[in-house]
Protein backbone atom coordinates (compact mmCIF):
# COMPACT_ATOMS: atom_id res chain seq x y z
CA UNK A 1 0.00 0.00 0.00
CA UNK A 2 1.36 3.38 -0.74
CA UNK A 3 0.88 4.73 3.24
CA UNK A 4 3.64 1.71 4.17
CA UNK A 5 5.71 2.66 1.43
CA UNK A 6 5.95 6.10 2.27
CA UNK A 7 6.45 5.82 6.05
CA UNK A 8 9.19 2.95 5.50
CA UNK A 9 10.58 5.65 2.96
CA UNK A 10 10.53 8.01 5.57
CA UNK A 11 12.07 5.89 8.40
CA UNK A 12 15.01 4.77 5.71
CA UNK A 13 16.08 8.27 5.65
CA UNK A 14 15.57 9.20 8.69
CA UNK A 15 18.27 6.05 10.28
CA UNK A 16 20.48 7.49 7.08
CA UNK A 17 20.65 11.02 8.43
CA UNK A 18 21.17 9.36 12.30
CA UNK A 19 23.76 7.52 10.66
CA UNK A 20 25.62 10.50 9.13
CA UNK A 21 25.04 12.53 12.24
CA UNK A 22 26.74 10.19 14.00
CA UNK A 23 29.83 10.33 11.53
CA UNK A 24 30.07 13.28 11.61
CA UNK A 25 30.19 13.37 15.96
CA UNK A 26 33.06 10.14 15.83
CA UNK A 27 34.96 12.13 13.30
CA UNK A 28 34.79 15.27 15.55
CA UNK A 29 35.76 13.53 18.90
CA UNK A 30 37.51 16.22 20.76
CA UNK A 31 35.68 19.37 19.03
CA UNK A 32 39.01 21.37 18.44
CA UNK A 33 40.06 22.71 15.80
CA UNK A 34 42.27 20.10 14.22
CA UNK A 35 41.55 17.72 11.17
CA UNK A 36 38.98 18.11 8.52
CA UNK A 37 35.93 18.74 10.87
CA UNK A 38 37.78 21.43 12.69
CA UNK A 39 38.68 22.92 9.25
CA UNK A 40 35.31 22.99 8.05
CA UNK A 41 34.29 24.84 11.48
CA UNK A 42 36.78 27.90 11.09
CA UNK A 43 35.87 28.33 7.58
CA UNK A 44 32.60 28.61 8.20
CA UNK A 45 32.82 31.27 11.11
CA UNK A 46 35.51 32.92 9.33
CA UNK A 47 32.96 33.09 6.58
CA UNK A 48 29.87 34.42 8.30
CA UNK A 49 31.68 36.96 10.57
CA UNK A 50 31.49 39.93 8.53
CA UNK A 51 27.68 39.36 8.21
CA UNK A 52 27.58 38.31 11.97
CA UNK A 53 29.25 41.92 12.89
CA UNK A 54 27.37 43.61 10.38
CA UNK A 55 23.58 42.45 11.35
CA UNK A 56 24.76 43.04 14.91
CA UNK A 57 25.43 45.91 14.76
CA UNK A 58 22.14 47.22 12.93
CA UNK A 59 20.72 45.34 15.94
CA UNK A 60 22.70 46.64 19.02
CA UNK A 61 20.57 49.71 19.01
CA UNK A 62 17.69 47.47 19.51
CA UNK A 63 19.01 45.32 22.22
CA UNK A 64 20.64 49.00 23.74
CA UNK A 65 17.00 50.01 23.76
CA UNK A 66 15.36 47.20 25.78
CA UNK A 67 17.97 46.94 27.99
CA UNK A 68 18.04 50.53 29.12
CA UNK A 69 13.95 50.36 29.21
CA UNK A 70 14.20 47.26 31.67
CA UNK A 71 17.54 48.14 33.60
CA UNK A 72 16.91 52.27 33.68
CA UNK A 73 16.73 52.62 37.24
CA UNK A 74 19.51 50.40 38.30
CA UNK A 75 21.96 51.88 35.90
CA UNK A 76 21.39 55.40 37.24
CA UNK A 77 22.03 54.10 40.67
CA UNK A 78 25.18 52.01 39.59
CA UNK A 79 26.53 55.47 38.25
CA UNK A 80 26.08 57.43 41.02
CA UNK A 81 27.85 54.17 43.01
CA UNK A 82 30.86 54.23 40.34
CA UNK A 83 31.13 57.72 40.62
CA UNK A 84 31.65 57.37 44.64
CA UNK A 85 34.28 54.57 44.19
CA UNK A 86 35.96 56.35 41.49
CA UNK A 87 36.47 59.68 44.15
CA UNK A 88 37.69 56.79 46.33
CA UNK A 89 39.98 55.31 44.08
CA UNK A 90 41.61 58.45 42.91
CA UNK A 91 42.42 59.14 46.58
CA UNK A 92 43.90 56.08 47.00
CA UNK A 93 45.71 55.90 43.70
CA UNK A 94 48.93 58.11 45.49
CA UNK A 95 49.59 55.90 48.22
CA UNK A 96 48.94 52.69 46.00
CA UNK A 97 51.55 53.64 43.15
CA UNK A 98 54.53 53.85 45.58
CA UNK A 99 53.23 50.16 47.26
CA UNK A 100 53.28 49.22 43.67
CA UNK A 101 57.26 50.41 42.58
CA UNK A 102 57.87 48.72 46.06
CA UNK A 103 56.29 45.38 44.93
CA UNK A 104 57.02 45.26 41.17
CA UNK A 105 61.04 45.71 42.35
CA UNK A 106 60.60 42.35 44.91
CA UNK A 107 58.56 40.18 42.19
CA UNK A 108 62.17 40.90 40.18
CA UNK A 109 64.92 40.26 42.58
CA UNK A 110 62.61 36.50 43.26
CA UNK A 111 62.27 36.22 39.15
CA UNK A 112 58.55 35.27 39.40
CA UNK A 113 56.46 36.34 36.44
CA UNK A 114 53.92 38.58 36.23
CA UNK A 115 51.35 38.95 34.57
CA UNK A 116 51.84 42.82 33.15
CA UNK A 117 54.74 41.35 31.59
CA UNK A 118 53.46 38.97 29.46
CA UNK A 119 52.57 39.67 26.11
CA UNK A 120 49.29 40.81 25.24
CA UNK A 121 46.13 41.20 22.79
CA UNK A 122 43.61 43.35 22.74
CA UNK A 123 40.15 42.36 22.01
CA UNK A 124 36.56 43.24 22.12
CA UNK A 125 33.67 40.78 23.15
CA UNK A 126 31.71 41.24 19.56
CA UNK A 127 28.87 38.11 20.32
CA UNK A 128 27.55 36.01 23.29
CA UNK A 129 26.52 32.25 23.05
CA UNK A 130 24.73 30.77 20.46
CA UNK A 131 24.01 28.03 23.37
CA UNK A 132 22.09 28.07 26.08
CA UNK A 133 24.01 25.52 27.53
CA UNK A 134 27.28 26.94 27.58
CA UNK A 135 28.87 30.47 28.75
CA UNK A 136 31.34 31.70 26.28
CA UNK A 137 31.51 34.99 24.10
CA UNK A 138 33.30 36.08 21.17
CA UNK A 139 36.00 37.84 20.67
CA UNK A 140 37.27 39.90 17.64
CA UNK A 141 40.72 38.84 17.08
CA UNK A 142 41.37 35.42 15.96
CA UNK A 143 44.96 33.22 14.93
CA UNK A 144 45.42 35.98 12.50
CA UNK A 145 46.92 38.14 15.88
CA UNK A 146 48.15 35.75 17.53
CA UNK A 147 45.08 34.27 19.82
CA UNK A 148 45.16 30.69 20.38
CA UNK A 149 43.12 28.37 22.34
CA UNK A 150 44.51 27.43 25.83
CA UNK A 151 45.54 31.19 26.19
CA UNK A 152 44.03 33.09 29.49
CA UNK A 153 41.81 36.34 29.03
CA UNK A 154 41.76 38.96 31.22
CA UNK A 155 40.28 42.33 31.85
CA UNK A 156 41.93 44.88 34.37
CA UNK A 157 40.39 43.24 37.14
CA UNK A 158 40.84 39.55 36.81
CA UNK A 159 40.41 36.37 34.77
CA UNK A 160 37.52 35.69 32.13
CA UNK A 161 37.93 32.83 31.30
CA UNK A 162 40.25 31.01 28.74
CA UNK A 163 40.54 30.81 24.89
CA UNK A 164 38.58 27.18 23.78
CA UNK A 165 38.36 28.08 19.87
CA UNK A 166 40.05 30.19 17.51
CA UNK A 167 39.57 30.68 13.76
CA UNK A 168 41.80 33.25 11.66
CA UNK A 169 39.25 36.18 12.49
CA UNK A 170 37.35 35.32 15.71
CA UNK A 171 38.01 32.95 18.75
CA UNK A 172 35.45 31.85 21.65
CA UNK A 173 36.16 32.35 25.19
CA UNK A 174 35.08 29.52 27.71
CA UNK A 175 33.97 32.19 30.87
CA UNK A 176 35.00 30.93 34.34
CA UNK A 177 31.05 30.58 34.86
CA UNK A 178 30.83 27.89 32.59
CA UNK A 179 30.32 24.45 34.44
CA UNK A 180 33.34 23.15 32.31
CA UNK A 181 35.95 26.09 33.63
CA UNK A 182 38.38 24.70 36.20
CA UNK A 183 41.46 27.18 37.68
CA UNK A 184 43.89 26.41 40.38
CA UNK A 185 43.59 29.41 42.85
CA UNK A 186 45.44 29.95 45.63
CA UNK A 187 44.04 32.23 48.85
CA UNK A 188 45.97 35.30 49.72
CA UNK A 189 45.86 35.14 53.30
CA UNK A 190 47.16 32.24 54.22
CA UNK A 191 48.40 30.77 50.56
CA UNK A 192 46.56 27.39 50.30
CA UNK A 193 45.27 26.43 47.38
CA UNK A 194 42.14 24.88 45.57
CA UNK A 195 40.47 24.47 42.47
CA UNK A 196 37.44 26.75 41.10
CA UNK A 197 34.87 25.77 39.55
CA UNK A 198 32.34 26.92 37.47
CA UNK A 199 28.41 26.82 38.76
CA UNK A 200 26.60 28.11 35.69
CA UNK A 201 25.26 31.79 35.28
CA UNK A 202 25.21 34.67 38.18
CA UNK A 203 26.72 31.40 40.41
CA UNK A 204 29.32 32.17 42.31
CA UNK A 205 31.99 29.49 41.78
CA UNK A 206 32.91 26.00 43.83
CA UNK A 207 36.24 25.48 45.43
CA UNK A 208 37.43 22.48 45.46
CA UNK A 209 40.72 20.83 47.52
CA UNK A 210 40.19 23.49 50.48
CA UNK A 211 41.77 22.13 53.48
CA UNK A 212 39.60 22.01 56.37
CA UNK A 213 42.00 23.81 58.59
CA UNK A 214 42.50 26.60 56.00
CA UNK A 215 41.28 29.86 57.33
CA UNK A 216 39.54 31.03 54.77
CA UNK A 217 39.10 34.86 55.34
CA UNK A 218 35.65 37.03 54.66
CA UNK A 219 36.01 38.53 51.23
CA UNK A 220 38.99 37.53 50.73
CA UNK A 221 40.46 38.09 46.98
CA UNK A 222 41.56 34.53 45.41
CA UNK A 223 43.86 34.49 42.62
CA UNK A 224 45.45 31.88 40.34
CA UNK A 225 47.89 29.78 41.55
CA UNK A 226 49.86 29.53 38.43
CA UNK A 227 51.44 25.63 40.04
CA UNK A 228 53.74 24.15 37.61
CA UNK A 229 52.29 23.34 33.98
CA UNK A 230 49.30 25.48 34.96
CA UNK A 231 46.96 26.60 32.03
CA UNK A 232 47.08 30.31 33.83
CA UNK A 233 49.81 32.36 35.00
CA UNK A 234 50.08 33.03 39.25
CA UNK A 235 48.67 36.21 40.41
CA UNK A 236 45.81 36.90 38.42
CA UNK A 237 42.79 37.74 40.72
CA UNK A 238 39.88 35.36 40.19
CA UNK A 239 37.67 36.23 42.55
CA UNK A 240 36.37 36.94 46.16
CA UNK A 241 34.79 34.54 48.94
CA UNK A 242 31.30 34.67 48.79
CA UNK A 243 31.10 31.82 51.76
CA UNK A 244 33.19 29.10 53.70
CA UNK A 245 31.91 26.11 55.78
CA UNK A 246 33.18 23.46 57.15
CA UNK A 247 30.71 20.25 56.31
CA UNK A 248 31.04 17.86 59.24
CA UNK A 249 32.37 14.35 57.18
CA UNK A 250 34.24 15.51 54.55
CA UNK A 251 37.87 16.13 54.39
CA UNK A 252 37.44 19.90 52.23
CA UNK A 253 35.91 22.75 53.22
CA UNK A 254 32.83 24.13 50.75
CA UNK A 255 34.13 27.48 49.98
CA UNK A 256 32.34 29.98 47.25
CA UNK A 257 33.63 32.78 45.19
CA UNK A 258 32.54 35.69 43.32
CA UNK A 259 33.70 36.16 39.88
CA UNK A 260 35.55 39.68 40.27
CA UNK A 261 35.09 40.43 36.92
CA UNK A 262 31.49 41.48 35.92
CA UNK A 263 30.54 39.12 33.41
CA UNK A 264 27.52 40.50 32.43
CA UNK A 265 29.15 43.83 31.18
CA UNK A 266 32.37 42.42 29.39
CA UNK A 267 33.18 44.71 26.71
CA UNK A 268 37.41 45.09 26.32
CA UNK A 269 39.50 42.07 27.44
CA UNK A 270 43.08 41.21 26.33
CA UNK A 271 43.77 37.86 25.67
CA UNK A 272 47.44 37.02 27.73
CA UNK A 273 49.87 35.05 24.99
CA UNK A 274 50.78 32.39 27.88
CA UNK A 275 51.07 28.86 26.91
CA UNK A 276 51.72 27.41 30.05
CA UNK A 277 55.45 26.14 31.67
CA UNK A 278 56.05 22.89 30.62
CA UNK B 1 14.68 30.44 -7.27
CA UNK B 2 12.06 28.05 -6.40
CA UNK B 3 13.35 25.19 -5.87
CA UNK B 4 13.35 23.89 -2.25
CA UNK B 5 17.03 22.66 -2.75
CA UNK B 6 17.66 26.75 -3.52
CA UNK B 7 15.66 27.94 -0.80
CA UNK B 8 16.64 25.88 2.11
CA UNK B 9 20.10 26.32 2.36
CA UNK B 10 19.49 30.39 1.66
CA UNK B 11 16.85 30.20 4.67
CA UNK B 12 19.12 28.40 6.57
CA UNK B 13 21.89 30.78 6.65
CA UNK B 14 19.57 33.74 7.25
CA UNK B 15 18.60 31.71 10.63
CA UNK B 16 22.08 30.96 11.58
CA UNK B 17 22.53 34.84 10.93
CA UNK B 18 19.85 36.08 12.99
CA UNK B 19 20.35 33.66 15.63
CA UNK B 20 23.81 33.96 16.43
CA UNK B 21 23.92 37.86 15.75
CA UNK B 22 20.38 38.65 17.00
CA UNK B 23 18.82 36.38 18.90
CA UNK B 24 21.85 35.17 20.94
CA UNK B 25 21.69 38.62 22.81
CA UNK B 26 18.11 38.72 23.63
CA UNK B 27 18.44 36.67 26.72
CA UNK B 28 15.57 36.34 29.74
CA UNK B 29 16.85 34.53 32.55
CA UNK B 30 20.23 33.58 30.64
CA UNK B 31 17.99 31.96 27.90
CA UNK B 32 17.75 32.83 24.27
CA UNK B 33 15.17 31.28 21.53
CA UNK B 34 16.82 28.53 19.59
CA UNK B 35 15.71 29.51 16.27
CA UNK B 36 17.59 26.80 14.23
CA UNK B 37 15.15 24.28 16.39
CA UNK B 38 12.08 26.38 15.45
CA UNK B 39 13.48 25.73 11.92
CA UNK B 40 13.69 22.06 12.72
CA UNK B 41 9.90 21.94 14.07
CA UNK B 42 8.96 23.84 11.63
CA UNK B 43 10.24 21.65 8.59
CA UNK B 44 8.55 18.91 10.26
CA UNK B 45 5.03 20.90 10.52
CA UNK B 46 5.78 21.76 6.81
CA UNK B 47 7.39 18.56 4.97
CA UNK B 48 6.31 15.96 6.87
CA UNK B 49 8.71 13.19 8.76
CA UNK B 50 11.11 12.71 5.59
CA UNK B 51 11.21 16.30 5.30
CA UNK B 52 11.54 17.30 8.78
CA UNK B 53 14.30 15.08 9.45
CA UNK B 54 16.19 17.04 6.42
CA UNK B 55 15.68 20.17 7.50
CA UNK B 56 16.38 18.88 10.85
CA UNK B 57 19.64 17.21 10.07
CA UNK B 58 20.99 20.84 7.77
CA UNK B 59 19.69 22.95 10.77
CA UNK B 60 21.54 21.34 13.31
CA UNK B 61 24.48 21.02 11.24
CA UNK B 62 24.75 24.46 10.67
CA UNK B 63 24.25 25.58 14.03
CA UNK B 64 26.69 23.04 15.54
CA UNK B 65 29.54 24.66 13.16
CA UNK B 66 29.35 27.58 15.46
CA UNK B 67 29.15 25.77 18.98
CA UNK B 68 31.68 24.26 21.13
CA UNK B 69 29.78 21.01 21.59
CA UNK B 70 30.96 18.06 19.01
CA UNK B 71 29.63 18.69 15.67
CA UNK B 72 26.88 16.67 14.62
CA UNK B 73 25.49 16.69 18.22
CA UNK B 74 22.34 19.18 17.02
CA UNK B 75 22.32 17.70 13.74
CA UNK B 76 21.69 14.21 15.48
CA UNK B 77 19.17 15.58 18.01
CA UNK B 78 17.68 18.30 15.51
CA UNK B 79 17.09 15.28 12.55
CA UNK B 80 15.28 13.39 15.35
CA UNK B 81 13.05 16.03 16.57
CA UNK B 82 11.95 16.82 12.96
CA UNK B 83 11.46 13.33 12.35
CA UNK B 84 9.02 13.09 15.12
CA UNK B 85 7.13 16.16 14.29
CA UNK B 86 6.44 15.39 11.00
CA UNK B 87 4.96 11.73 12.09
CA UNK B 88 2.96 13.33 14.66
CA UNK B 89 1.74 16.60 12.61
CA UNK B 90 0.84 13.84 9.60
CA UNK B 91 -1.30 12.38 12.02
CA UNK B 92 -3.18 15.53 13.45
CA UNK B 93 -6.19 17.25 11.12
CA UNK B 94 -4.55 20.99 11.17
CA UNK B 95 -8.21 22.51 12.27
CA UNK B 96 -7.18 24.47 15.11
CA UNK B 97 -4.55 27.45 14.84
CA UNK B 98 -3.02 26.25 18.53
CA UNK B 99 -2.14 22.81 17.45
CA UNK B 100 0.90 24.27 15.62
CA UNK B 101 2.16 26.32 18.79
CA UNK B 102 1.39 23.82 21.05
CA UNK B 103 3.56 21.29 18.97
CA UNK B 104 6.18 23.84 18.32
CA UNK B 105 6.28 24.07 21.96
CA UNK B 106 6.05 20.70 23.40
CA UNK B 107 8.69 19.23 20.68
CA UNK B 108 11.49 22.88 21.56
CA UNK B 109 11.25 21.52 25.10
CA UNK B 110 11.70 17.77 23.89
CA UNK B 111 14.32 19.02 21.60
CA UNK B 112 16.32 20.70 24.45
CA UNK B 113 15.99 18.07 26.85
CA UNK B 114 17.38 15.55 23.93
CA UNK B 115 20.18 17.82 22.94
CA UNK B 116 21.34 17.30 26.21
CA UNK B 117 20.57 13.82 26.84
CA UNK B 118 22.58 13.02 23.74
CA UNK B 119 25.30 15.10 24.57
CA UNK B 120 25.41 13.58 27.87
CA UNK B 121 25.66 10.02 26.39
CA UNK B 122 28.61 10.97 23.84
CA UNK B 123 30.48 12.77 26.88
CA UNK B 124 29.30 16.30 27.06
CA UNK B 125 27.71 15.84 30.84
CA UNK B 126 28.10 19.57 32.34
CA UNK B 127 24.51 19.97 30.07
CA UNK B 128 22.78 17.78 32.20
CA UNK B 129 22.00 19.79 35.30
CA UNK B 130 18.58 20.87 37.28
CA UNK B 131 19.34 24.28 35.01
CA UNK B 132 17.79 21.92 32.45
CA UNK B 133 14.32 22.54 34.07
CA UNK B 134 14.74 26.50 33.48
CA UNK B 135 16.10 26.37 29.74
CA UNK B 136 13.64 23.74 28.19
CA UNK B 137 10.86 25.42 29.47
CA UNK B 138 11.90 29.03 28.33
CA UNK B 139 13.15 28.12 25.22
CA UNK B 140 9.80 26.46 24.39
CA UNK B 141 7.98 29.43 25.39
CA UNK B 142 10.37 31.81 23.10
CA UNK B 143 10.27 29.68 20.23
CA UNK B 144 6.23 29.30 19.98
CA UNK B 145 6.47 32.64 20.37
CA UNK B 146 8.72 33.22 17.02
CA UNK B 147 6.57 30.40 15.33
CA UNK B 148 3.93 32.32 13.73
CA UNK B 149 7.19 34.27 12.13
CA UNK B 150 9.20 31.03 11.35
CA UNK B 151 6.85 28.84 10.15
CA UNK B 152 4.84 30.11 7.08
CA UNK B 153 8.54 30.69 5.91
CA UNK B 154 9.97 27.67 6.44
CA UNK B 155 6.54 26.48 4.81
CA UNK B 156 7.25 28.54 1.67
CA UNK B 157 11.15 27.14 1.56
CA UNK B 158 9.87 23.48 1.77
CA UNK B 159 7.01 24.22 -0.94
CA UNK B 160 8.20 21.99 -4.00
CA UNK B 161 8.43 23.72 -7.74
CA UNK B 162 5.65 22.31 -9.06
CA UNK B 163 2.49 21.49 -7.29
CA UNK B 164 2.85 18.20 -7.84
CA UNK B 165 0.87 15.42 -5.40
CA UNK B 166 2.38 14.31 -2.14
CA UNK B 167 2.60 11.19 -2.80
CA UNK B 168 5.52 10.02 -4.75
Amino acid sequence: MAVYRRSNRHRFLLVLLVLTSVTILTLDQRGQSSGIVGQVRTTARDLLAPVQTAVASVFKPLGNLGGGVLHYSDVKAENAKLRRQLEAARAQAATASDAERERKELLQQQQLQFAGDIPQVSARVVSTAPSNFQLTVGLNRGRDAGVEPGMPVVTGAGLVGKVVDASRTRSTVLLVTDPSFNVGIRFTTSGDVGVAKGAGARQALAVDFVDVNTKVGDHEIVVTSGLQQSVFPPAVPVGRVASAHKVPGLLQQDVRIDPIVDLRRLEFVKVLKWKGTA
Amino acid sequence: MTSPRVKLPLLLILAVVVHTAVLAQLRIDGVAPDLMLLVAIAGGVAAGPSGGAVVGFMAGLSIDLFLQTPLGLSALTFSLVGYAVGNVQAGVLRASWWIPLATVLVASIAGEVGYAAVGSVIGQTQMMTPRLLVIAPLVGVFNMVLAPLVLPVVRWAARPTQLAPAYR
